[in-house]
């Protein structure tokens, strides 16, 4: 039996931009157009890339909340646009939960935080109050916190804090993939491996599959077993996570990853140069012809001006390049 | 060794309110030569953008006060300037990329007219002409494409880091002999941020502008800083040159900084992380600030703040561990 839980296939998702009083459409914003993943059980997918590559369109696909331009969406290898209303409500809503960026923002200040972690068991099933009392406890203590402080308010906490509360609150139902847009980047940096760590010992100990959005590409690495580079609504690399860092096949990743490392001093004075992509990102109201990257790329030829690059594999990665090099 | 633009000593500043003296810069020192790249490091509320308004001397009135300490620019102690001279200073010797890109640019004035403005005031130019050219030179400091075509742009018609660039321009109009930068580059994407960096680094070799850099981030502090100071609650825990930093912290907290954050030239398990947070600015602990927190602590650390000790050339730690 397949284990993957979820797979995307060649989603798309056009916004149309609107003019004048009529709200005549002039165009579309193609913010993800054809992109296709599977997310394993137990396992986390990173989909990483910059402002507009299209990360939480795509998220907000998997949670519903977008409804696509075209795509199949496949949970446990069924077609979630064709569950009935009922199946959707038991059989995938409660099963994918998610965490949102800005633990300030997602969370009702006048609510203790005891109901917050207990709203999606009130919504969802018919526990007793007893029951709820004692999950909420159960949630509490596996992300760390300490049972007094589930009649605290929000305000009460530390960001890092809040974050592990709205954790508790994803985990409520026993979900089986919790997607995670950004879950550390509005943190401070030593609150951040907490939290990290927090996420990676949960899946573990509950098998839990991870959609993770992110644009810091180490925090990735930490966390992933697949990658999936995005640019201007396109996936250009896939696959598994250490191969991609390992040996980055297409150029945007190995500028993005570049532009990420590390580079002290010293090793500038050694030689050790950081590639400097030219210009800015194109506008995904109208992207490039041919390959999107070719603008920026510094290694572009003739044909990715022309011709749209197709996926294609090398071992166990997919690039949409016309000029791999792989031995 | 180039010569010291600017030399904070013993810097105390402070936010008076009805619930308290918020002691947000508690005895903070440190130096920044010309051409150079000084970062200023920590996590939020550490006190690093006071730092930078204390220096500029722009603190929200009236709760924001010096305390004490001293600031001094090319010789000159500017706590003792009055209002009228500060303000000739500021723009003209010092200027500032302010933290919030929001606040940085009026998006009813074109790009022109902002960087203008300080062009006229503080280099006191008003032939039209004249203005313009500095104007266009300032923009061709920053790598701006085609500037004479930009001058008549809002900054709503711009990019992230065009505009970013722009915000660059205008505090480098007047050529300042100190520059402070907070958070620039936060809010850019990875390879637009490695742009502005490298673009920084060329401003600087034109100009010998000295840089504060002001940042949470190590991986900027890596590519950007010579040398960095390292905050937490309101002090500087650890001075020392970027790769002494990286490469051999002695401060457990910054130790603790530099392993908790993941890497990405090899794949971690498990992240090295310290419990707990920062302490309130309203109720410190008598002793190290760091003690409740820090994996080492001894009995004294709960008891008395320890003493900044230079353990060899550029590198100091506040550490009762450290002798
Ligand atoms: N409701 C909408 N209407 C029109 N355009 C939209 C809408 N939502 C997103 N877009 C556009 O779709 C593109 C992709 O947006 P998306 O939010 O998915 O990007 P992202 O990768 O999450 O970026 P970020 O890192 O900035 O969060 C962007 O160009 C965005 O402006
Ligand atoms: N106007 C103000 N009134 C009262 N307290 C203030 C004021 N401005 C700042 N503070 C306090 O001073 C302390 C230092 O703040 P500062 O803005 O310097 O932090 P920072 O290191 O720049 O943090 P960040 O990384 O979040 O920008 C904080 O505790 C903050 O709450
Ligand atoms: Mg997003
Ligand atoms: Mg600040």
């Amino acid at each position: 039996m397949s284990d993957v839980i979820l797979e995307g296939r060649d989603l798309k998702k056009y916004y149309p931009v609107t003019k004048g009083l009529l709200q005549r459409t002039i165009g579309w914003v193609r913010a993800i157009d054809g992109i296709s993943f599977t997310i394993e059980r137990g396992k986390t997918l990173s989909l990483v890339g910059e402002s507009g590559a299209g990360k939480t369109t795509a998220a907000k696909a998997v949670l519903l909340l977008e409804r696509l331009t075209s795509g199949e969406i496949l949970f446990e290898d069924r077609d979630i646009y064709k569950f009935s209303k009922s199946q959707m409500k038991a059989e995938y809503r409660p099963r994918v939960q998610s965490v949102q960026q800005n633990p300030w923002s997602s969370m009702n200040p006048r609510m203790r935080v005891r109901d917050i972690i207990a709203e999606p068991l009130v919504v969802n099933t018919k526990q007793t109050k007893e029951q709820i009392r004692k999950r909420v406890l159960e949630l509490l203590e596996q992300v760390g916190l300490a049972p007094n402080q589930a009649d605290y308010y929000p305000h009460e906490f530390s960001g890092g804090q809040r974050q592990r509360i709205a954790v508790a609150r994803a985990l409520a139902l026993n979900p089986s993939l919790v997607v995670l847009d950004e879950p550390v980047s509005a943190l401070d940096v030593s609150i951040r491996a907490q939290i990290m760590n927090l996420l990676k010992d949960l899946q573990n100990q509950f098998n839990l599959s991870y959609l993770v959005i992110a644009h810091n590409l180490a925090t990735v690495r930490f966390m992933s077993h697949s990658v999936a580079i995005m640019y201007l609504g396109q996936i250009v690399e896939y696959g598994d996570a250490e191969e991609l860092f390992q040996h980055p096949l297409h150029p945007y990743t190995r500028a993005l990853i570049s532009a990420s490392m590390l580079t002290l001093p010293e090793d500038a004075e050694q030689g050790v140069e950081q590639i400097i992509l030219k210009g800015e990102m194109p506008s995904p109201l109208n992207p490039p012809p041919g390959c999107r990257f070719h603008t920026r790329c510094s290694e572009t030829q003739d044909i990715c001006s022309k011709e749209v690059p197709e996926m294609k594999e090398y071992g166990k990665q997919h690039v949409r390049c016309h000029h791999v090099v792989y031995r | 060794m180039s010569e010291i633009v600017l030399k904070v000593e013993d810097l105390h500043t402070s936010f008076f309110t009805r619930s308290g003296e918020f002691r947000a810069v508690d005895g903070v020192s440190f130096h920044v030569r010309e051409a150079e790249t000084f970062g200023l490091v920590g996590e939020s509320a550490c006190g690093k953008t006071v730092t930078g308004l204390s220096i500029l001397r722009l603190l929200p009135e009236p709760a924001g006060k010096i305390v004490s300490g001293k600031i001094t620019l090319d010789g000159t102690n500017i706590l003792e300037l009055s209002k009228k001279e500060m303000r000739a200073y500021r723009g003209a010797m010092i200027s500032m990329i302010l933290q919030d890109p929001m606040t940085s640019l009026n998006p009813v004035y074109t790009v022109g007219n902002q960087i203008a403005e300080p062009v006229r005031q503080h280099q006191r130019i008003q032939d039209k002409n004249m203005v313009e050219e500095k104007v266009i030179s300032a923009l061709r400091l920053l790598r701006i494409p085609a500037p004479e075509r930009r001058l008549q742009d809002y900054p709503f018609q711009m990019s992230g880091g065009m505009r970013q660039r722009v915000v660059g321009s205008i505090a480098m109009s007047c050529y300042p002999r100190l520059l402070i930068a907070d958070e620039p580059t936060t809010a850019l994407d990875a390879t637009i941020q490695a742009q502005y960096i490298a673009l920084f680094k060329d401003v600087q070799k034109e100009t010998d502008v000295a840089i504060i850099f002001i940042t949470h981030d190590f991986g900027v502090v890596a590519n950007m800083c010579h040398r960095v100071g390292v905050m937490y609650a309101g002090k500087i825990v650890e001075t020392a040159a970027t790769s002494t930093i990286f490469k051999a912290p002695r401060h457990p907290y910054t130790n603790a900084l530099i392993h908790s954050v993941p890497r990405l030239d090899r794949k971690d398990d498990r992240l090295y992380s310290i419990e707990g947070q920062p302490p309130s600015l309203l109720n410190l602990p008598p002793g190290c600030r760091f003690a409740p927190r820090c994996p080492d602590v001894m009995d004294i650390c709960n008891e008395q703040q320890p003493q900044e000790v230079e353990i060899s050339e550029g590198h100091s730690v506040s550490c009762w561990k450290v002798k």
